[in-house]
């Protein structure tokens, strides 16, 4: 899901940069290092454009200058129970791998409907019903979150296709 | 899931009441049972008395997971004396046999919990990861077992093995030497034909060389696409590397484009866990009975029974392997073919450039073999630094960080050295150099040259590798021998089946087990026959301070039924020796017509192509001097014997880290040198009784030398005879060994001079440095006698005097010889 979230980041900069371009050079740092980083609960999808500088502050013995950034992001974070789309990466027997954005989930054989069956001999490996619905690398696909957890930088999520509506999307 | 009696509480107890019935729902933490355990306290009265009194404290025992209830193994009013006792069996709804990044794949919960209940983690339940792509995923032991029955089964159906595949050497070659992609880009260039089908790619993620935007040029081994399509219908294939896994991809994707030989099944380093070692058991942890690897190193397998070593495939001299510093460094090859890799600029006549060609198809499938050392791009790391290293290497992240660095190092001296391009520099000017010759040799003549063999200039690089021939026609017969016996073991027990039906025992249950073989029983069985019977000897083989029962050459050669012996005996059937030096273990096997004295080729060819080859074209020369008109003919036997109670001589020649790197022109001037000095000589020597046998063997050298045949081993001999005495010093304790290796470092210094007198390239070469260390290792036997020729070799410039001290040098050794 979605948020609109209020942060603060710390940025140094180096004396090198002292000068009328501060701002901008202290924007292009907080873009840099926060857009699409995961911090284990969400990741920041995007920097909205207001933000608030402090007054910098130099460090004593180092000579590099502190700003304290305030500023709202988009943020999303998944949740137990969220429906989302991703990616498949890769289809191995004992389910398949997907990408959501930036989390990885795994899809369990136990989690994928019976009469979808895996399929070792298909070049590409896949796991297909033998109609229209086929699984290998690279599809679009549906699915539920079923358990979550976050480790400091890396989100891992086990995902269900069990329900309905769930699956590859027909594109 | 069997609970049992935790540790921890106050035994013994006395269950009061169960909660719940068979067949009962219970949930985590909730009570399973009530018991009392007695203890004793202190108690006080109204009277500040206090005393000692026995209570009883009622308590509950909680649940410690979900499901349902079982058996009971407890009843009230059992007594529970300690921790390990069965309490009941409960029924989980989910064992969490797969886990994913410590969630299990089938309830979604979270493995890593902790707290009061928990007696063993749950993430501990799945361990295993057979994933070739990802570490995250793991499962237990029984889900192991039954993907990899499935996959038997599957594989049995289709008759199809496993086959573990090694990239970098294997089947591939990378360099990054951008001096490829300008050779691609000029079709007059003389390495085109062999360069035009390298594919080239950049890793977007490389920060392993801190250098931006480095390109990888692959060189796939000829005959590569036909190898894949033809074993793919043998064998399920898989990728093992010990590249990253972007390289790992980036090249997958240039040898399997479609990706229908391998699919998503790679492994690189970043899922092995270690960078030191492959194990089939990363992939296949329960069983490997099914499992073949090729690989062209054995020790990073531990010599595993499954693993087909192949020839090396280097392609890029020099260029090693890329990914290899994260590996434990290879035991060193002394190289017997050794090629002028380094031309020396000097005049060149002719018939050196042909011998470089017509020996080339002779080496073609050894030339793999020869591997030039794999830091030679490095340079400066000496043999003993390199061990040090070796040794030192631990998990620790300053050796990680000092791999990691070494792997720049290598690359960024490809990118800024290019030694190619130097050495195709070299090469050229070589060329060049033999057609001005070659022009002043047809005016001299007058006689018309085949003059258009000049016409091109040489390549440094040769496309003619056919390893992977010889390894199809292994994996053919590794995987006709498996479903023979498979087939042979199915239809065997058929009969037995009926009985076995009437038996106890499920037959389907049996079967698998019963009628699979296992290539780990196979494979060496079949190895085995090649060489079986063989008694092998090594001589100037293996580097000085190697144990060679335990050497890289004789571990590969004993897996093909050889033994390998010490000393030469009467068991001895092959000597393997380097034709350049002739030892003494070549001298006394010289004696004895049974025993072949091949050089290191002969070995290579067995063993890569799992068939006694036959010696003759690998036997080394042997004057008929040394093989019958030896003055020691008589001896024989008190020889024999003498060798044998001599201690083990484990170690072998002392090898200078340092290769001879003098061309085969330079050879040859010397040896036309030497013929001269010998032409004057020879009346006086002859003359004279025939007690040295060198002098044989120098006549015998001339003699073969005049009649056309050019064998710049010969004329060597006559420094290596000494060499080789040393062979004979029993080097059994360490003391001695590394008193000795002193020694020898100390001489290297004084010995440069020598070798600067004889105008060779500078670097102290091992038969230079022979007849000293020899000679330090009699015993001072023979200190006295050598000294003399030593300080010859100081005073003289002129090449014939010094040719005529390592003369005296040989001659007082035979000597020496005799009185032993």
């Amino acid at each position: 899901m979605f948020f609109l979230k209020e942060l603060e980041k710390t940025i140094q900069l180096h004396p090198s940069y002292f000068g009328p371009l501060i701002r901008s050079h202290i924007h292009r740092e907080l873009l840099t290092k926060e857009e699409g980083s995961s911090t284990g609960k969400f990741t920041i999808v995007c920097i909205l454009d207001s933000f608030e500088i402090s007054d910098g502050q130099v460090i004593p013995g180092s000579g590099y200058a502190e700003y304290i950034v305030h500023y709202k992001a988009i943020v999303w974070r998944p949740y137990k129970g969220e429906v989302m789309d991703g990616v498949v990466t890769s289809v191995i027997r004992s389910g398949f791998f997907v990408d959501c954005g930036s989390l990885q989930a795994f899809v369990g054989r136990s989690m994928i409907p019976s009469d979808i069956k895996f399929d070792a001999a298909a070049t590409p490996a896949q796991w297909t019903d033998n109609g229209e619905q086929v699984i290998e690398k690279g599809t679009n696909i549906r699915i539920k979150i079923k358990g979550l957890r976050s480790e400091v930088d890396k989100m891992y999520a086990i995902g269900t296709m069990k329900e309905d509506y769930l699956g590859p999307l027909q594109t | 899931m069997k609970l049992r009696s935790p540790p921890g509480l106050h035994y013994p107890i006395t269950v009061v009441e169960l909660a719940k019935q068979r067949d009962q729902d219970i949930t985590r933490s909730s009570p399973l049972f009530t018991y009392y355990y007695e203890s004793v306290v202190t108690e006080g009265n109204k009277y500040g008395e206090t005393r000692e009194v026995k209570k009883r404290f009622p308590a509950k025992f909680d649940c410690s997971t979900d499901g349902i209830i079982g058996e009971w193994f407890i009843k009230n009013g059992t007594v529970i004396h300690g921790s390990g006792v069965d309490l009941v069996e409960i029924e989980e709804p989910c064992t969490h046999e797969i886990q994913f990044g410590s969630l299990c794949a089938n309830c979604g919960r979270d493995m890593t919990e902790v707290d009061y209940l928990t007696a063993e983690r749950n993430v501990d339940r799945a361990t295993i990861n057979t994933t070739h792509d990802n570490i995250a995923l793991l499962v237990s032991q029984k889900e192991a077992v039954r993907a990899e029955e499935d996959s038997k089964r599957r594989l049995l159906g289709a008759k199809k093995l496993s086959l573990v595949v090694d990239l970098d050497q294997t089947v591939i070659h990378t360099t990054c030497e951008r001096t490829i992609a300008e050779w691609q880009a000029d079709p007059e260039n003389p390495n085109y034909e062999a360069v035009k089908d390298v594919q080239g790619f950049q890793l977007a993620d490389d920060n392993v060389a801190h250098v931006a935007a480095n390109w990888y040029y692959v060189k796939m081994r000829p005959g590569l696409e036909d190898f894949f399509d033809r074993v793919s219908t043998m064998y399920e294939m898989h990728v093992y590397t010990m590249a990253t896994r972007a390289y790992a991809q980036a090249v997958a994707k240039i040898i399997d484009p479609d990706g229908k030989y391998f699919g998503s099944r790679i492994l690189s380093r970043d899922e092995n866990y270690t960078d030191k070692l492959k194990t089939l058991h990363r992939l296949f942890p329960t069983n490997t009975d099914m499992v073949v690897i090729i690989d062209d190193r054995a020790d990073i397998w531990h010599y595993s029974d499954n693993l087909v070593r192949v020839p090396v495939f280097n392609f890029f001299p020099g260029a090693g392997d890329i990914n290899a510093s994260f590996l434990p460094k290879q035991q060193e090859l002394v190289t017997s073919t050794a090629k002028s890799i380094l031309p020396a600029p000097s005049l060149p006549t002719d018939s050196i450039g042909e011998e470089g060609e017509t020996s080339n198809p002779f080496s073609v499938a050894a030339k793999p073999t020869e591997t030039v050392l794999i830091e030679t791009s490095n340079g400066v790391l000496t043999e003993l630094e390199q061990q040090l290293i070796s040794m030192s290497s631990g998990d620790s992240p300053e050796v990680l960080e000092q791999q990691v660095k070494e792997q720049e190092k290598v690359i960024i001296s490809q990118q800024i050295e290019r030694p190619l391009l130097q050495k195709q520099l070299l090469l050229d000017q070589e060329d060049e150099a033999a057609e001005e010759s070659e022009l002043a040799v047809e005016t001299e003549n007058g006689e018309l040259q085949s003059s258009e063999h000049h016409k091109h200039r040489h390549s440094i690089l040769h496309d003619d590798d056919r390893g992977l021939d010889v390894i199809e026609e292994n994996l053919r017969r590794i995987h006709r021998t498996f479903f023979d016996e498979y087939q042979r073991k199915k239809t065997g027990a058929q009969g037995g089946r009926i009985a076995e039906l009437r038996g106890e025992k499920s037959p389907k249950k049996r079967s698998l087990e019963e009628f699979v073989p296992d290539v780990k029983v196979l494979m060496p069985r079949m190895k085995r026959e090649v060489l079986g019977g063989c008694t092998v000897v090594f001589s100037g083989i293996i580097p000085l301070g190697l144990d060679v029962q335990f050497s890289d050459f004789a571990l590969w050669i004993k897996s093909f039924g050889a033994e390998v012996s010490l000393n030469v005996t009467r068991q001895t059937t092959h000597v393997i020796a380097n034709p350049d030096r002739k030892t003494t273990k070549v001298k006394r096997a010289a004696r004895y017509p049974h025993i072949k004295i091949v050089n290191a080729d002969w070995m290579f060819q067995c063993c890569t192509r799992w068939e006694r080859v036959d010696e003759t074209p690998y036997l080394i020369e042997v004057d008929a001097a040394e093989r019958g008109g030896s003055p020691f003919g008589n001896l024989e036997d008190e020889d024999i014997a003498v060798t044998g109670d001599e201690d083990g001589d484990n170690i072998d020649e002392a090898e200078s880290p340092v290769q001879l790197d003098m061309s085969d022109e330079k050879w040859q001037s010397l040896g036309d040198e030497f013929q001269d000095f010998m032409d004057e000589s020879e009346d006086t020597d002859n003359g004279s009784d025939s007690d040295s046998e060198s002098v044989h063997s120098e006549a015998g050298a001339l003699a073969e030398s005049k009649s056309g045949k050019k064998k710049r081993k010969r004329t060597t001999g006559s420094t290596d005879v000494s060499d080789a005495e040393d062979s004979d010093a029993s080097v059994n304790s360490t003391s001695r060994l590394q008193r000795r290796k002193k020694r020898v470092l100390e001489r290297v210094t004084s010995l440069t001079n020598v070798v600067s007198a004889d105008k060779s390239s500078g670097l102290p070469s091992p038969e230079t440095t022979g007849p000293e260390e020899g000679q330090a290792d009699e015993d001072g036997k023979n200190d006295i006698v050598a000294n003399p020729g030593v300080g010859d070799l100081e005073e003289d410039d002129e090449i014939g005097a010094e040719l005529l001290a390592g003369f005296q040098n040989s001659d007082s050794d035979g000597e020496g010889d005799g009185e032993e």
